[in-house]
């Protein structure tokens, strides 16, 4: 029967091509919109979490307590054991072990005296042997002069503060901060790049250096300010939640106990995550409804002008109900060839669009804008079925509609219409 | 006209599928509009707010001042020139003057910036008249929700604060929270504790001094000496940019939204011709030309178009009346957010935005009602009266 | 008749206390003629308590009157080599492991000193306390046995870090005892507790000091000296920025 029905959509290509192009570009629209969406509601989320928030952050209860201040006195020691513990409980976890840290840049002239000073605030990262915190943080977009730290000792400072400092790639600087135990801590780095990052608080005074350096640097051996932990895909509340449960402090109020938190609990990011959650519902909603009106109407389109067809049918002897399941069944089989080379040929445009990305720069023309924004979509496991809804469903729902008349048509009026 | 009267005719005789047709052109109208209207809405917002909030109508900056070097505030804080002090006293300018302090709330240490700021004032939100309080007791301070929840403190809470004066002394009074506002602009609560100027200015010994004069609108821009004159504009640059550049990836949606009615305008015109080519061949018969068929198709299809403006219209208004007066609310305290953005949103939708909207997709469902209309152009007549074209 | 003289003699009496009581100004002189030495060469411990548990600095300080003084830190092993040069309004940091001279000015002289109740500023303000403060005795208490004047210094330009302390100063030995520093509108801020006097070349000498920031909870710093030279020949050249390579 199938095989019957599909010979004929192939064989007649008025009865099958127009529909299959119809449903196939819905469904492709469907399926674009929705990475599209995924993509840049997550995107404020996203970005949140892998430069400051982390979908889950651990530190001590200390620490999370007065986070304003990044209080190193109350940093999570032991790291190396607690990461590895972390990896064998979460193997699907990503950690990334950090120090935030505030101070002061020195310049010396030639002799080793100060000859400028600049406030910063720094992080520690990992910079060296691995890409994954410069991939993570987007830091190769926003390198705007020299290169990464390659060897020790090696930090990358806001081009703001470079130019005012009067540095120069290669210059020797000193860090004067306060170590984990509350010690002026000095460090010597060379000045190896510069970063631009487009947002003013940053720009003013911000340093990055490879973490083994800073805990050199302040006396944080095995330590660190707080461990950010990253799911596979996007932040997962659900997930998050369980894992705070499983970190829930004992209640003795020991500060130096561990606390974990969901990046929903970080300041200020409880409205985004929700905002870009009902934002999505609604446009995806209502994106799925109208397509599948679309759609619909065109499944009913295409059974109406095949009353002509039925009349014939019927007159030579096939029944209402074998005629109306052959009508229903080639819907089917519309929808589906439809919705399986629409959602494929969604998927290869929202794939485009999330490795190579819209670029805002080129949407609006404004010399200002020196951070590139590029909006990605980002395919999700959704993204795959969410095209059969108005593909299969509404081409089906039409022909079912459309069909109605067969029963409610005599085979006589309906053979008039076949032309 | 008579093709205009007929176009409408069939179109309307074809009953249900040219209304989903329409009402799916109408929801794309509609969408589009909405979603432009809340962006424009979010844009208007954040300079709304900054302006009821901190800039109203600009700021002069005293000499050097720099929002983000909290260590130039002292060298950037000077007597106010006599122009401008008699707007100050006219009340056209509020002056606000702004020293680094400690807070001991239950005997943490936290560092705050105290900013000064009259009483009276009326220029700006801050509910500012509580910190008049009487000359005994604490002194009353009033603070953002999310700076009492940053220094875990209540209304009526006391605690000690102290600062440095002008000349580098020691000095701390026990202060008290008699206020405690919610604003969308974090630059005025993250961190700031607000107290009388005058209190301020005794303080640190710096009578009569600021380090920004809050411009009203009827005031006059005077150029001064030592004091710069920033426009709205200037001061919103990065905000406004950032939602620039945040509004420029939505653009994709109108995109898509559109290409979904056109979708639906073209299957529907495909079909049509499709069915009706008996129709188009005794039009041809009975002396129309293939221009004029063609044209017939054209505005048929258009019309889709200005009914689905209708159905828009009808359904479309009261939603967007709503989105515009009643706004979408977040249950959330919004000022936490980075970005400034109020907790309800309100759609700004102008008759500029409708029009051009309307306007596009007109012209763009035209142009999709003429493609398949083409073909009729290469019709055979007499085949097309026994439907044997396409 | 009578009964007026004794009321008159009753109330003058209550006028009187500050006439029984020593001018604060010679008492502050006896305090300068008795700690001031013309230089000092000293061993001291400090004490830290922090959230990570207490801490304890060593350095050597060599000073010369109230303007110039040299530390090195002794111990604990991190801070060992650094060197801190403060002359007149000037305050220089060595660290060994960066091989750098930095100058801490501005903001920064506002800091603690390795997480103490000190700020580098407490470390600096050196003018003798007559040039500073007016001083009234107004009481005479006593502290752990020892007979004390209780001296209230008010400050006498606007640029005082402290607008009045009061001082709890030993009568016989002329040291304070108590300290405690107050902001103008009569807040205490900070409080020192010195104790274990003993005598050294001839000057009585607090040995062991408690700071303690009045507004922060928390248990202060403790600094004690473990050696003391008073009026020692110093090595020549200390008080140069060369001397802290």
């Amino acid at each position: 029967m199938i095989r019957f029905l599909f010979k004929g959509l192939l064989r007649d290509k008025s009865r099958s091509l127009l529909p299959v192009i119809v449903v196939a570009v819905g469904v492709m629209m469907t399926v674009f919109l929705h990475a599209y969406l995924e993509g840049i509601l997550n995107d404020s989320i996203e970005e949140s979490a892998r430069l400051s928030s982390g979908h889950v952050k651990i530190t001590t209860l200390g620490y999370h307590e007065n986070s304003s201040q990044r209080p190193n006195e109350y940093a999570v020691t032991a790291v190396d054991r607690l990461l590895e513990a972390l990896k064998h409980d979460f193997p699907d976890l990503q950690w990334s072990e950090r120090i935030l840290f505030g101070g002061l840049l020195d310049a010396p002239d030639g002799e080793g005296y100060t000859r400028s000073q600049g406030n910063v605030a720094g992080a520690g990262i990992r910079l060296i042997g691995s890409d994954e915190e410069i991939e993570r943080m987007d830091l190769r977009a926003r390198l705007f002069a020299g290169r990464f730290p390659e060897h020790r000792g090696e930090v990358l400072i806001s081009n703001e503060l470079f130019k005012k400092m009067k540095l120069r790639l290669g210059d020797e600087v000193t860090l004067i901060s306060s170590s984990m135990y509350g010690d002026m801590a000095m460090y010597n780095f060379t000045v190896c790049g510069t970063l631009h990052f487009g947002i003013a608080a940053l720009d003013k005074g911000m340093v990055y250096a490879d973490i083994e350096d800073v805990r050199n640097a302040l006396y944080m051996d095995d330590a660190a300010g707080e461990i950010l932990g990253f799911f596979p895909g996007n932040y997962d509340e659900k997930r998050a939640l369980q894992l705070q449960e499983a970190f829930a402090p004992d209640g003795s109020g020991d500060e130096f106990s561990l606390v974990l938190t969901p990046m929903s609990k970080a300041s200020g990011m409880d409205f985004l995550i929700l905002y870009s959650r009902y934002a999505g519902f609604i446009i995806i909603f209502i994106f799925v409804f109208a397509m599948s009106i679309v759609l619909w109407n065109a499944g009913l389109l295409g059974g109406l002008r095949r009353y002509g067809e039925f009349g014939l049918r019927l007159a030579i002897g096939e029944s209402k109900r074998e005629a109306y399941g052959s009508l229903v069944g080639e819907a089917v089989l519309i929808g589906l060839v439809g919705s399986v080379a629409g959602t494929a040929i969604g998927l290869v445009f929202a794939y485009l669009m999330q490795e190579f990305g819209l670029n805002a720069g080129d949407m609006i023309k404004d010399s200002t804008l020196m951070l590139p924004t590029v909006f990605r979509a980002q395919i999700t496991p959704m993204t795959y079925v969410i095209g059969f809804i108005p593909g299969v469903l509404s081409t089906v729902i039409g022909a079912m509609l459309a069909g109605i008349g067969i029963y409610k048509r005599q085979t006589a009026q309906l053979f008039k219409e076949l032309t | 006209m008579l093709l205009f009267k007929t176009a409408l005719q069939s179109l309307i005789g074809n009953g249900l599928k040219t209304w989903l047709t329409v009402f799916v052109l109408s929801l794309a109208i509609v969408m589009i509009i909405i979603m432009q209207g809340i962006l424009h809405g979010w844009s208007r917002q954040a300079i709304d707010d900054a302006q009821r909030w901190e800039l109203a109508d600009g700021q002069y900056w005293c000499g050097g001042y720099d929002p983000w070097d909290p260590f130039s505030l002292d060298s950037a804080t000077a007597s106010i020139p006599e122009p401008l002090a008699r707007q100050v006293e006219q009340g056209l300018l509020e002056p606000v003057l702004i020293t680094q302090a400690t807070v001991y709330p239950e005997g943490r240490m936290q560092g705050v910036m105290l900013r000064g700021i009259r009483p009276g004032q009326q220029l700006l939100e801050i509910p500012t008249a509580v910190l008049r309080g009487d000359s005994m007791g604490p002194v009353p301070v009033v603070v953002g929700a999310f700076m009492a929840r940053q220094l875990k403190v209540k209304l009526n809470d006391e605690m000690i604060l102290r600062w440095r004066d002008k000349n580098g002394a020691f000095e701390a009074v026990d202060i008290r929270i008699a206020g405690v506002f919610k604003t969308a602009v974090p630059s005025i609560d993250n961190g700031v504790l607000w107290i009388g100027l005058e209190n301020l200015q005794a303080m640190t010994m710096r009578q009569g001094e600021a380090n920004i004069l809050v411009k009203s609108e009827a005031a006059e821009v005077i150029e001064v000496e030592g004091w710069t004159f920033k426009t709205v504009d200037k001061l919103m640059e990065a905000t406004l940019l950032l939602v620039k550049t945040k509004s420029a990836g939505t653009s994709v949606f109108y995109v898509i939204f559109l290409l979904l009615a056109m979708l639906a305008i073209f299957d529907t015109q495909t079909l049509a011709i499709f069915r009706r080519q008996r129709e188009i061949g005794t039009m041809v018969a009975l002396g129309m030309t293939r221009g004029q068929v063609v044209k017939h198709f054209t505005i048929e299809g258009s019309l889709y178009a200005l009914l689905a403006i209708v159905v828009g219209a009808v359904w479309g208004t009261p939603l967007i009346w709503y989105l515009s007066a009643v706004g979408i609310s977040f249950p959330m305290e919004a000022a936490e957010f980075g970005v400034p953005m109020a907790d309800v949103m309100y759609a700004a939708v102008t008759p500029g935005l409708v029009l051009g909207t309307v306007l596009f997709v007109f012209v763009v469902t035209a142009i999709v009602s003429y493609l398949p209309a083409r073909k009729i152009a290469t019709m055979n007549p007499t085949e097309a009266i026994r439907g044997k074209i396409l | 008749m009578i009964q007026k003289f004794v009321i008159l003699m009753l109330a003058t009496t209550s006028l009187l206390p500050a006439q029984n009581f020593p001018a604060g100004k010679s008492i502050l002189e006896k305090v300068d003629q008795n700690m001031s030495a013309r230089t000092r060469i000293s061993v001291s411990r400090m004490e830290i308590t922090m959230a990570r548990g207490s801490r304890t600095i060593e350095a050597k300080s060599w000073s010369e009157g109230d303007k110039n003084a040299f530390t090195e830190y002794l111990a604990p092993a991190r801070e060992k080599g650094t060197k801190m040069l403060k002359t007149d309004r000037q305050l220089w940091i060595y660290s060994p492991a960066t091989d750098r001279v930095i100058q801490i000015s501005g903001h920064m002289l506002r800091q603690s000193v390795m997480g103490s109740d000190l700020s580098y500023e407490d470390m600096m303000n050196d003018t003798p306390l007559l040039e500073q403060y007016s001083a009234i005795v107004d009481a005479a208490e006593t502290i752990g046995g020892r007979s004390c004047w209780v001296v209230t210094l008010t400050a006498l330009a606007p640029d005082v870090s402290y607008h009045q302390q009061k001082m709890w100063i030993d009568q016989e030995r002329n040291v304070p005892l108590k300290i405690e520093m107050y902001a103008r509108g009569g807040k205490l801020l900070k409080k020192i507790e010195l104790s274990d006097v003993k005598r050294v070349q001839g000057r009585w000498f607090p040995m062991s000091m408690l700071y303690k920031d009045m507004l922060k909870k928390g248990e202060g710093t403790r600094m004690t000296f473990l050696d003391l030279q008073l009026d020692t020949a110093l090595p020549a050249g200390i008080f140069t920025k060369a001397s802290l390579k």
